[in-house]
């Protein structure tokens, strides 16, 4: 994934392209650069931050260009690679996040007919078939090299001796941002806040023209078209980190607020007795990734539990190639970008099946809202840091809304029990709140995991998706290794590799689960490893047994997931901060995987 | 973050200084400050820079601005983050002649506060908590200072003088302080109950909007502000000056007089009435119910029929009594009713507190008791 940013007006496009691309650079970091024109194109790049970029830039004048930050797909990160690219006369100079499958034939295709090639990137051909059909006018080239090309992109190109920019976009974001005489473009609106919050956010095979004049948007065909345009009430600052070490731990804190909005509005629908969906809705099949699938996960036994429906769950990734054996009715998918490529390509997938889809997302006109039937916004706020926190809790209270819904649709809950949920879930942001209010009390234990080479993460029925999330945040952010596993599986290999050096996260909620994960403690504490338990507050059984335990509001076993939640992401900031890891940025990692 | 019709106190002190043109606001935080960071962020939203300087130990006053030292490189303000003031006070202090100044205000219990003696509007003594004193002109802890005043606290601080009432108490005499007489709004939360005077104080203050739904048949008169995602059920007769935050439940048939605020995602049950209460958030109450003079901390639930009506009252809290003209009962955070409880006046039941059914309470109950 990389982030791209485009400039045309009349201020110094390098400070507006230097600044906006730094809120993109969650989406990639491991080099960046820039074109800009001034006097002829002038294209500066470097390995490394933005920051490191912008160090040795040299002063540039223009009010037009583009910048990129990259996150390496086709070639290592080097200053070699990095883009800006461009053609053979130094005229033309492109940007572009995604991926280009064909890369190889034709690149081999322009070398034989003269084009000298300066990196191992993908993207580097684009710019040369542009000046190979440079022939008739410039729009004609650009999309007439586009349409050789096989893949994924979204591209800005700049052209000496105009002020029009031509981008595209097909399967990765794009949006354009619209100003008085001068206009922006970006992979993502965050970008954009400081400067305007009219945007047109364009669709897979739109090429667009854009010049301070204006905007002129046309079709694969070439067809000019009108697309719509957003306001976005997002503003810049809330982007930004307002006194937190880490995005991270904003987002955290913010966490109560990201679960009171989703609910807010949202809970008046649930007893509406509408037949949504159908009450003989035979099964529902929960397609994500990453954070996203765990949430998944979790909305699987919440499903089952209250809608008592069916459901099963699979990574985006994979679901792509199952063959069409099983027919879910009802397909639903979850990802916060509403960019993923592999949840967008399962959303198509799942289309071209005959199936219903609903998305859940958190970006309000993101490609995924576009490729399914129906769609849920969470309404967490953008969230920076690369490790879901804030959203993954939206997500988990929207599928408990959707459960309680399907529930109430399929009348398989009574009215009470539904009273009983609606009330817990109204108490779910001040439990949060108190995890957040303790905070401190993961001190310890995260001293353990920050030492550790190897943690396991235990939890039984609800609880085993929530420590899959547990090892996951901390495998992200502090590079220990920890794995996730349902405590049943134990003695199925894992118990192994336990030993006094691997220390064992157990999640101790009181359900009928209870004894047995008491006794799975019992196993891995005979083979000397360190334990801490989550539990809930007022458990004394469990302080006995354990060398650490991190107390959670009690809350009825349902609804447990969520302080579980917090909790473990507290203890994986917490470990990570000791380790001095950068938490908002961990290696190798980018914020929404638009890549497959 | 002590709420005022459903604002953080803290935030009327930016307020007034917004208004006054002052937009670059530090903070000095400690314990708990994330609370603060997640409401106000880089300040934009308020219309300010709000930076963070966070002290470690809460040593006192003196030890908290000196941990600013390096954010301040010209005259600046010191206010208090758990006052209510309003924008007169501070165009009062920016108004008043070169030097440093400290606002002082009178009132009727000196005794509460740190009690200054005047010559020609110089302040020429301060006495902290004074037993019996004739003054009634007292410091309320908001000063105009310069750069040199850091000078003067650390050498205080050096002799262990942490205030700073106390470290500028100690060099009156070669320091001019100007006593600025302020008449502008200033209330402070010294005490539990004195929220339910500065709320009241304050909803007359606050514009009020309907964003909500609001069903058939309910009366809403005077000012009342309802959050959006709120629902107001039939029959429910609501007198302002009421604020209701976002995403509450209220009814059938539910009475809220003045003044009186709830918080976000309040539940309040059929046939209940509530006046002159500052209910905070994620506050789940039964049916019939009746609050009246109360603090409810976040996050209490209450089964049906819990009854604390106010009247007059003695408190006692850390060992000073308090004779209170009328008051119900304060209830601290998460603590839990049963059904059927009836709070005697003055009762103050501490935080996580578990009580039974049936049953009468009273007297100070502390954090985590369990009543069967």
């Amino acid at each position: 994934m990389c982030g791209i940013v485009g400039y045309t007006g009349s201020r110094n496009a390098t400070e507006v392209l230097i600044s906006s691309l730094k809120r993109l650079e969650y989406r990639g970091y491991d080099s960046a650069g820039i074109a800009v024109i001034d006097g002829g194109v002038r294209i500066h790049k470097d390995k490394g931050e933005i920051a490191v970029m912008e160090r040795s830039l040299p002063a540039m004048r223009g009010g037009v260009g583009i910048a990129h930050t990259r996150w390496a797909t086709c070639g290592k990160p080097s200053k070699e690679n990095a883009h800006p690219f461009h053609d053979c006369t130094g005229k033309l100079a492109l940007v572009h996040n995604g991926i280009i499958e064909n890369h190889l034939a034709l690149k081999r295709r322009l070398m034989e007919q003269g084009h000298e090639f300066t990196s191992e990137t993908d993207t580097e051909v684009l710019v040369h078939l542009v000046e190979e059909h440079e022939a008739g006018s410039l729009i004609t080239a650009f999309m007439s090299a586009l349409r050789e090309v096989k893949g994924t992109y979204a591209v800005v190109m700049l052209v000496e001796g105009t002020d029009t920019l031509f981008a595209a976009r097909n399967g990765n974001p794009l949006v354009i941002g619209l100003g008085v005489n001068e206009n922006f473009l970006a992979s993502d609106v965050t970008a954009l806040l400081d400067y305007t919050n009219k945007v047109i956010y364009l669709l897979d095979g739109d090429v667009a023209e854009v010049s301070p004049r204006g905007v002129v948007i046309r079709d694969p065909d070439g067809n000019v078209v009108e697309r719509r345009t957003d306001i976005i009430t997002w503003s810049a600052e809330d982007a930004q980190k307002g006194g937190f070490e880490h995005f991270m731990l904003k987002e955290i804190f913010e966490e109560p607020e990201a679960v009171q909005n989703t609910l807010t509005g949202n809970l008046d629908s649930i007893a509406s007795g509408e037949d949504w969906y159908g009450r003989d809705l035979s099964s529902v099949r929960l397609v994500a990734c990453g954070t996203s699938y765990h949430a998944a996960m979790i909305g699987k036994y919440v499903l089952e539990k209250v809608a008592k429906v069916p459901a099963s769950v699979e990574l985006a990734s994979e679901f792509r190639y199952a063959s069409d054996v099983r027919e879910d009715p009802l397909v639903i998918l979850i990802t916060q970008s509403g960019e993923t490529a592999d949840t967008l390509a399962a959303a198509r997938q799942a289309r071209r099946r005959g199936l219903s889809t609903l998305a859940i997302t958190n970006v309000v006109g993101s490609s995924i809202a576009r490729e399914v039937g129906d769609v849920f916004y969470t309404h967490a706020g953008p969230e920076i840091g690369v490790a879901a926190t804030k959203t993954f809790m939206a997500q988990m209270v929207a599928l408990y809304l959707l459960a309680m819904r399907l529930g109430s649709a399929r009348k398989t809950i009574g009215s009470d029990a539904l009273r009983e949920m609606r009330s817990q879930l109204m108490a779910v942001p001040n439990h949060v709140r108190q995890v957040l209010d303790q905070a401190d009390q993961v001190g310890d234990a995260s001293n353990m995991l920050a030492e550790a080479r190897h943690v396991f993460y235990l939890g039984r029925n609800i609880s085993y998706p929530v420590m899959l999330e547990g090892a996951l945040k901390l495998k992200e952010i502090s590079y220990v290794h920890a794995e996730g596993y349902a405590a049943g599986e134990l003695k199925h290999g894992p118990l192994a590799l336990i030993d006094s050096s691997t220390p064992v996260v157990a999640a101790c909620v009181k359900d009928h689960t209870y004894d047995k994960m008491l006794s799975n403690i019992t196993e891995v504490k005979a083979r000397d490893a360190p334990v801490i338990a989550l539990a809930q507050e007022g458990d004394e059984d469990v302080q006995s047994l354990v060398d650490q335990v991190i107390f959670f509001p009690d809350v009825p076993p349902l609804f447990s997931p969520f302080p579980m939640t917090a909790t473990l992401q507290l203890l994986a900031y917490a470990a990570a901060r000791k380790k001095g890891c950068p938490i908002d940025k961990p290696r190798n990692l980018a914020k929404s995987v638009t890549v497959e | 973050m002590i709420p005022v019709a459903n604002r953080p106190i803290l935030s009327y002190v930016v307020q007034a200084l917004v208004d006054n043109g002052i937009h670059e606001i530090v903070f000095v935080v400690g314990y708990k400050r994330e609370r603060i960071m997640s409401y106000f962020g880089d300040g934009q939203a308020f219309g300010a820079k709000i930076e963070y300087v966070v002290q470690e130990k809460q040593l006192g006053t003196a030890h908290a601005l000196l941990a600013a030292k390096d954010k301040v490189q010209e005259e600046f303000l010191v206010l208090a983050g758990d006052n209510i003031i309003d924008a007169r006070i501070v165009s009062e202090l920016l108004q008043a002649k070169e030097g440093p100044a400290m606002a002082v205000a009178s009132s009727e219990m000196p005794s509460k506060y740190g009690v200054v003696g005047q010559e020609a509007g110089r302040v020429v003594s301060i006495v902290e908590k004074p037993i019996t004193t004739s003054e009634k002109v007292v410091s309320t802890g908001m000063y105009r200072l310069s750069p040199e005043t850091f000078i003067v606290l650390e050498e205080a601080a050096s002799k262990g003088i942490m205030a700073i009432t106390h470290a500028l108490g100690a060099n009156l005499k070669r320091m001019h302080l100007r006593a600025v007489h302020t008449t502008g709004k200033w209330m402070d939360v010294v005490y539990p109950w004195d929220i339910i005077k500065v709320n009241s104080a304050a909803m007359e203050w606050e514009g009020l909007s309907v964003q909500g739904t609001v069903e058939d048949n309910v009366v809403l008169k005077g000012p009342v502000s309802v959050g959006p995602g709120s629902r107001i059920r039939s029959g429910c007769y609501i007198e302002g000056p009421v604020v209701i935050g976002k995403g509450c439940d209220i009814g059938p048939n539910v009475t809220i007089q003045a003044a009186t605020s709830l918080g976000d995602a309040v539940v309040v049950g059929p046939y209940s009435h509530i006046k002159e209460s500052v209910i905070m958030n994620h506050v789940n109450l039964g049916s019939q119910i009746h609050l009246s003079h109360c603090v409810i901390d976040d996050g209490v639930q209450a089964g049906p029929g819990l009854m604390s009506a106010a009247s007059e009252a003695n408190l006692g809290v850390e060992r000073e009594f308090f004779a209170l003209k009328r008051i119900g009962m304060l209830v601290g955070q998460n603590t839990s009713f049963g059904s059927g409880i009836t709070v005697e006046a003055g009762t103050i039941i501490g935080s996580e507190c578990r009580i039974g059914n049936h049953g009468r309470v009273r007297g100070n109950l502390e954090n985590r008791s369990i009543v069967i």
